[in-house]
């Protein structure tokens, strides 16, 4: 149950309107969402809130965000994102990102690493794996990539309301426009950006990269490449968790967090099990 | 009335467990080319461009092919080479491509080379369709579903382009880019191979040709459907000021003879339950429809057009033999069976261009040849007396 006063409203970036969740008191955390769309105001973000603002936009393209129709790759989100930021007037941002909205948020940070003050990526797209390959969500359809985003869905938290839920029919309309725009962006080159491994030594903030162990739609070894590419970065395999840690592994997943914000300099250790 | 021939050119050496066991059981796009036997492909290419040269000789007027990709249910992945070489092989037959799906052309300059070089080489008897491609073949050439429809009509207005304005010029769209668009070869045909469109009824498609003034192929579609498509087809003619007929529909569907009725029944099975037992449709909906191929604004365009469902659910190849048979849907039997029924449906849906779809799946080259030789003998007089009685002019006879 959430616990935190979320406000949910839109604001306008380049004369688009973005939809966007807000709530916590502390330092910007801006959290961008993957290919499942904003799947609302999650158990972490509660536990975040104590210590960071958290912003969780949706995407423009999916649900009730407008799309620029400039708008077409990762690169043009990643600097509408940054704008968002500018418009915002937020500083020394947390910026989170989970398999898509990872990929954004690497970008992000290959473009204006002075935006930020730390990075977590999270089961991110953007590098191609050297071993084995990005799990093909458009070939396998959508029911088939939701049973293998997970380890163990029945120790999900929420996970039937999340999934299994029969959705009305403006929901699946929201949820459609959501695969419609994954496509756009994302299908060729297929969830990874040739250039970005070799722009990521750029990055100089601290920076997580937190994975699924388990993980069956993208490798853990793109997050090995992400992690030998950016100067400093830690890498944290989570144990017994698929493809979005921060929904099968909440406790775990805000901790890492948490210790990932600007004023805890070390992380505290991932809980055993 | 235009009479074409049509079949699909199915490659059908595989069984119906290979389909069963692989990836997500499907006939098309990850249906392994394992089961490919090149020899035998050698003999089908060969034999069904022989039944297209010999449906010239009984007087057909056009040879219609199309293009697919990763399926067996159709060998013409590369229909421009099929047409060359009817191009040169025949002399008087229109070669009607229905068509090239232009948004998997990286390249549209090279295409409209390609066509104006079937266009010269048959001196002047092309007909230049162009389609979307279903979903299929925006995986198998890796095309974002997304710009579909929007690299169909870029690539449609470069290629108008470049057969009719005198290069050279530059091109600088929204998917294509070029410096130079000056192809020396230009087409035979002044200004350009006339182009049709075929498809099952899209609003938008339908409106986009009636614009146009290309005519409309339906596919196999639901004669009640059909009625209020040619509605909406001839309100958007009479928005850009002209009054569609005949001329400016055609009709393709399955239809085979043999010497009894019987006989076809038995024999016309062999569309549905052709290659392998397992009809050419069984894929998931992914397959067809990648997301993004159908666009949000265009659903929410189409269900704004009062277009009735067909009343066969799941389409000809799902609803059953018997109850496709009875509908008119597929049309067999011995000549006067077939004439009859086509009567019936040429009454119902008038078009100015008949597509005779004579077979696919599991029907053999022998029974197909007879199929053939009945149509030329009794089946094609009958229907062009049928096609002035009704008052059904082709587009060749009547400008669309």
């Amino acid at each position: 149950m959430t616990t935190t006063s979320v406000v949910e409203e839109f604001v306008e970036v380049g004369g688009a309107k973005l939809h966007l969740l807000k709530g916590g008191e502390g330092s910007p955390l801006l959290f961008l969402h993957s290919i499942e769309g904003n799947l609302g105001w999650l158990p972490w973000m509660d536990r975040i809130a104590q210590s960071a603002t958290v912003y969780a936009p949706t995407h423009p393209g999916f649900g009730r965000s407008e799309r620029p129709e400039f708008l077409e790759s990762i690169s043009d989100l990643a600097r509408f994102y940054l704008w968002m930021i500018q418009e915002l007037g937020l500083e020394e941002v947390t910026l989170v990102g989970h398999f898509l909205g990872g990929w954004i948020a690497a970008e992000m940070a290959t473009m204006s690493p002075d935006s930020l003050s730390s990075l977590v990526l999270v089961d991110a797209a953007g590098v191609r794996p050297g071993e084995g390959e990005v799990a093909d969500i458009f070939l396998l359809g959508e029911e088939e990539t939701t049973r293998l985003s997970f380890h163990d869905p029945a120790t999900v938290p929420g996970y039937g309301d999340l999934f299994e839920r029969e959705l009305s029919p403006e929901e699946r309309e929201l949820q459609i426009r959501g695969r419609e725009m994954t496509t756009r962006l994302s299908w060729k080159p297929y969830m990874y950006d040739r250039s970005l491994e070799w722009l990521l030594q750029r990055v100089d903030v601290p920076t997580l990269i937190a994975w699924g162990a388990e993980d069956k739609i993208i490798p853990v070894d793109s997050g090995r490449r992400i992690h030998e590419a950016i100067p400093g970065s830690r890498l944290e395999i989570i144990p017994a968790c698929g493809h979005l840690p921060h929904v099968e592994k909440p406790n775990e997943f805000s901790r890492l967090v948490l210790g990932a914000l600007p004023e805890n300099e070390s992380p505290p250790a991932l809980a055993e099990g | 009335m235009f009479l074409m021939r049509f079949t699909e050119r199915a490659y059908f050496q595989y069984t119906e467990e290979d389909v069963r066991n692989s990836y997500r059981s499907a006939v098309r796009l990850t249906f392994s080319n394992s089961h490919f036997d090149p020899e035998t492909a050698a003999d089908m290419y060969n034999y069904y461009l022989d039944e297209y040269e010999y449906c010239e000789e009984m007087g057909f007027d056009g040879l219609m092919l199309n293009e697919h990709h990763n399926t067996p249910t159709c060998m013409g992945a590369a229909m421009n080479l099929e047409a060359a070489i009817l191009a040169r092989a025949t002399k008087n037959a229109k070669i009607v491509l229905l068509g090239n799906p232009l948004p998997i052309s990286d390249n549209p300059v090279r295409m409209a080379e390609e066509l104006a070089e079937i266009d010269l080489i048959s001196r002047g008897r092309l007909v230049s369709g162009f389609v979307r491609g279903t979903g299929v073949e925006s995986w198998a050439t890796n095309t974002n579903p997304v710009h579909n429809r929007e690299r169909f009509q870029e690539a449609h207005d470069l290629i108008i382009k470049t057969w009719t304005t005198p290069g050279p010029f530059r091109w600088e769209g929204r998917h294509y880019e070029y410096r130079v668009v000056n192809p020396f070869v230009r087409p035979l045909q002044d200004p350009h191979p006339p182009v049709w469109v075929p498809g099952s009824a899209s609003p938008e498609t339908m409106i986009w040709a009636a614009q146009h003034h290309y005519p409309y192929v339906f596919l196999e579609a639901d004669p009640e459907v059909v009625g209020d498509a040619k509605a909406i087809y001839a309100e958007a003619a009479n928005d850009v000021g002209y009054e569609p007929g005949p001329q400016n529909f055609g009709y393709l569907f399955r239809v085979h003879v043999q010497d009894t009725d019987d006989k076809a029944y038995e024999v016309g099975k062999g569309f549905l339950a052709g290659n392998a037992g397992v009809g050419r449709v069984p894929m998931p909906p992914e397959y067809m429809n990648p997301p993004g191929y159908t666009s949000i604004e265009g659903r929410q365009r189409s269900s704004q057009i009062n277009l009735r469902p067909d009343r066969l659910v799941g389409g000809v190849d799902a609803a059953g033999y018997d109850r496709v048979v009875g509908m008119n849907r597929i049309v067999v039997g011995n000549p006067d069976t077939v004439v009859r029924k086509l009567r019936e449906v040429l009454s119902v849906i008038r078009p100015g261009i008949l597509a005779v779809w004579t077979n696919d799946g599991s029907i053999s080259h022998e029974d197909t040849m007879r199929c053939l030789e009945l149509m030329d003998s009794d089946v094609l007089p009958a229907l062009r007396e049928i096609g002035e009685e009704l008052e059904l002019p082709g587009p060749f006879e009547v400008a669309p």
